[in-house]
């Protein structure tokens, strides 16, 4: 092999390694660059007291509070209602499923995972509209209708991490406790979640994370332009992602614009945030790559 | 009654493994029973064949399905060299603590929400496409699939590198006995060895690229006809979604997004096929 | 002990004092004018449709709630079609229609029509653009995709930039009933969500032509003078601009409650001062 073959292969990977790490810093600079100087207590607030703003005392009814707060209750009860169904049917999947079955239950989690999540927002938007017409005429497409929907959408990556999770528990530490009398169930919940809760907490960070970024899923399920921060889960809700979408396509006025610049900065430093400490946790990033958005 | 309460423990598990099972189920079946009028009457073929035009009862989905698949395409191709050299440079060539540091940008580069690549993309990529190509708004087929490139890459590359890091190390080491260095290494024992990997990354990646819904309804332009070349701009199935999001219920336009939801539900099945088989020989290896 | 005691407690009585001051200070502000209506009120109004109506919506929802927390009141976008359609399917209680809902949309759904202002669509183009007026016969050839050079029309060499609206759009209904006369629009052409959309779409594209309502117009973008007539409040008002339209809200039945509180309020002087301020035409 010539020399100037392998020299030119790797200076191309070097160049591909390189031109993508300066693109993603370029971003994130270039963000930084407009958003940084513009980011303001006024500017989450508008005029409203910050402790009369959290306590819900007052409506804030300019700046970003109304979106940061659905945002987070939003990832609130969606993570709420998947986590304890996901471990569990990740427990089921590690040590209860076996054979035919185990193999069709990952087949279908797997399509949950690639199921693109406009058409979960679909489902949502369906599924609502059409218990409303029939049973509830109380519910609209709303902030529990959303919820359910990113429920939906986090289940797999909650259930796979669980799985993996306890699967990787090496057969040492599994016999030990059965030995000296412990049920199955003992030995589940005593021994191997305990040893398998680094992976499966690194699952459920990344579903908070997903939760928080995603917007196609909340613009067909009850995200709107303007509501103020909702104090009812049958209403709708306004939300970061969703207000930066907004505002990327209709911004009135350089000042709007700035809103949707800060809005960008602090959605990326709550996905941030969420993607360090499961970085920290380790296990459960890895997985991420394979059920991303 | 210890017994039964592990047995109710035990059936609240299975419970809760097949509700999730059912979701997936459950999502096919409401696309199915809404799209039920179209099937029944067989129009369903003539929407996937026919022009979307409103105003003269035309609701056909062709040129989102041609959107979709010009959009996701570009992304990918446009992905894969730029993958397959992160991926060599992670593994293969870059020093132990470079290495490391180049997978930490890329895991972190999964963690951006995709609507800020959207919104860095309309305020720096399609003024840039617009006065770089002299052509159309920047709003095209080439704006989306330029940021679906960045944004796909880093699963494509997690993925070739998990694939190359399989590489049996006595292989790697007989490379170093016989004189070679890391590029034949890379090309003769880690690439032929890896192309499960390779094709499952890219289909994860293809499968990735035809769901984004946020980068082609802000970056594409939406105009709904099939784009006759990456400047022009373009509507993909999931933009269309979105942009038709809530007529009536029995209106025909509700029927088509149906049938784009379907067509993308069909999709993401087969890409998950795809990748089951090509997993097949390492699940069978783990059990 | 007592100073530990106080000093923890200061801090918390001057806040208390603060946002109770300010709970004052907020509920002087609600014991004047139109907003009084609102006293006591409590509940949800869900709105959305027409996109042209949220600037306007937008500032009134905010004074009744800074008025009165209890009431919440949500607003979507979306485009006349959907408001209509929402509002007839019960799934919000106004929808607002930037064109006359249909005689049948009205039969089917019940629909109660409320026209609280005047309005226009207008093209509009780049600040930047020196093509300053247009003929309706070119502005049609324009969107019909026959000239497709800003040159043709005695502008520079550069190409056109088509920018529409979805087919929910009322504005698209109206600009393609009076402005295009039913000519087609080219299917080239982009399409966005909203009025809002579209303003931001041609303030950033020095080639692209776009069509928004009067209200929406800023010094971002220009109004294109059709025919000789500058679409001007006046002269939508006098009748001689003749892309005009009013804005609706509609209900489905006669409207109660809460509902009917807010779109009297929209009749008051303070809520067609708003509509005023946003730049449509108050109807009273």
């Amino acid at each position: 092999m010539t020399g100037w073959f392998s020299k030119t292969i790797r200076i191309f990977s070097w160049a591909c390694g390189m031109a993508f790490t300066s693109i993603i810093f370029f971003f994130i600079g270039y963000l930084l660059y407009r958003g940084a100087g513009s980011l303001s207590l006024k500017l989450i607030f508008e005029n409203t007291g910050v402790i009369d703003a959290v306590l819900l005392r007052k409506q804030v009814l300019g700046g970003l509070f109304p979106a940061i707060a659905g945002t987070i209750i939003l990832v609130l009860l969606s993570v709420g209602i998947a986590v304890p169904i996901g471990v569990a049917a990740g427990i089921h999947m590690a040590e209860y499923a076996r054979g035919r079955w185990k193999e069709a239950l990952g087949f279908f989690f797997d399509i949950l995972a690639s199921v693109p999540s406009i058409v979960i927002g679909l489902f949502g938007l369906s599924l609502s509209v059409y218990l409303h017409r029939t049973f509830f005429p109380k519910l609209y497409p709303s902030l529990i209708i959303s919820a359910l929907s990113l429920a939906v959408l986090v289940l797999p990556y909650i259930i796979r991490s669980t799985q993996y999770a306890l699967e990787s528990i090496p057969e040492s530490t599994r016999i030990i406790a059965p030995a000296l009398g412990a049920s199955r169930l003992q030995n589940i919940l005593y021994v191997l979640i305990p040893r398998a809760s680094s992976g499966i907490l690194g699952g459920i960070v990344l579903a908070v994370g997903r939760c928080a970024e995603d917007t196609a899923v909340i613009m067909l399920t009850g995200a709107v332009a303007f509501a103020g921060v909702s104090r009812s889960l049958f209403s709708g809700y306004e939300a970061l992602p969703f207000y930066i979408y907004y505002i990327s396509s209709q911004y009135a006025d350089p000042a709007e614009l700035a809103e949707g610049y800060a809005a960008s900065l602090i959605l990326l430093a709550i996905c941030a945030v969420f993607f360090g400490v499961s970085f920290i946790i380790q296990k459960g990033v890895e997985s991420r790559a394979l059920y991303g958005p | 009654m210890k017994a039964l309460t592990e047995k109710s423990v035990v059936a609240v598990f299975r419970g809760s493994a097949f509700l999730s099972a059912g979701a997936a189920a459950l999502i096919l079946g409401f696309l199915l029973v809404f799209g039920l009028p179209l099937f029944r009457e067989g129009r369903i073929f003539s929407l996937v064949t026919t022009m979307w035009a409103p105003a003269e009862g035309r609701y056909g989905i062709l040129p989102m399905l041609a959107g979709t698949a010009a959009i996701a395409s570009l992304g990918v191709v446009l992905s894969i060299p730029l993958s397959f050299g992160a991926a060599a440079l992670i593994s293969v060539f870059a020093p132990r603590r470079w290495g490391r540091f180049f997978r930490a940008v890329f895991l972190m580069a999964t963690g951006i929400p995709t609507v800020i690549y959207g919104f860095v993309g309309i305020f720096l990529l399609a003024p840039f496409v617009r006065e770089f190509f002299d052509a159309g708004s920047g709003l095209c087929v080439l704006s989306a699939a330029l940021m679906l490139a960045v944004l796909v890459t880093p699963t494509m590359t997690i993925f070739f590198v998990h694939g190359f890091d399989r590489t049996p190390r006595s292989y790697l080491q007989a490379v170093d006995a016989l004189g070679g260095n890391d590029v034949q290494k890379l090309l003769y024992v880690i690439l032929p060895g890896a192309w499960r990997h390779i094709i499952g990354g890219i289909t994860l990646a293809a499968g990735r690229a035809q769901g984004d819904t946020l980068l082609a309804l802000m970056l594409s332009g939406n105009a709904a006809r099939i784009p006759g070349e990456p400047l022009e701009s373009a509507r993909t199935l999931t933009a269309h979604i979105a942009l038709v999001f809530a007529a009536d219920h029995e209106s025909p336009e509700f029927l088509s997004i149906f049938v784009c939801g379907l067509m993308l539900y069909l999709f993401s099945t087969l890409t998950v096929v795809v990748l089951r088989r090509l997993e097949a020989p390492f699940r069978r290896q783990h059990r | 002990m007592r100073t530990t005691s106080t000093r923890i407690f200061t801090p918390i009585f001057a806040l208390w004092t603060l946002s109770f001051a300010l709970l004052l200070f907020a509920a002087a502000q609600a014991f004047s004018g139109d907003i009084d209506m609102f006293k006591g009120e409590k509940g949800i109004i869900r709105i959305s449709g027409g996109t042209a109506h949220i600037p306007v919506m937008k500032e009134a929802a905010r004074r009744i709630m800074a008025a009165n927390p209890d009431i919440n009141i949500t607003i979507a976008g979306g485009g006349s079609g959907v408001g209509i359609k929402q509002v007839g399917e019960g799934l919000v209680d106004i929808g607002n229609s930037g064109r006359k809902a249909t005689p049948e949309e009205i039969a089917r759904y019940g629909l109660k029509l409320f026209q609280w202002a005047l309005d226009g669509v207008t093209p509009v183009v780049n600040p930047a653009n020196p093509v300053k007026q247009i003929s309706g016969d070119n502005l049609r050839k324009i969107f019909s995709g026959t000239i497709t050079n800003w040159k043709e029309i005695g502008g520079i060499d550069q190409r056109i930039n088509l920018y529409t609206r979805d087919e929910a759009s009322g504005t698209r209904e109206v600009f393609f009933g009076k402005a295009m006369k039913k000519q087609k629009i080219a299917p080239s052409a982009n399409v966005v969500v909203s009025n809002g959309a579209m303003k931001t779409a041609v303030a950033a594209d020095p080639y692209g032509i776009g069509y928004v309502s009067v209200g929406h117009v800023d010094k971002t973008v220009h109004a294109l003078v059709l025919d000789g007539v500058a679409p001007t409040i006046e002269n939508i008002k006098n009748g001689k601009y003749p892309v005009s339209r009013g804005l609706f809200s509609n209900t489905k039945h006669t409207p109660t409650g809460l509902t009917k509180k807010f779109l009297d309020y929209m009749f008051t002087p303070e809520g067609q001062k708003i509509v005023a301020e946003h730049g449509f035409i108050p109807v009273k």
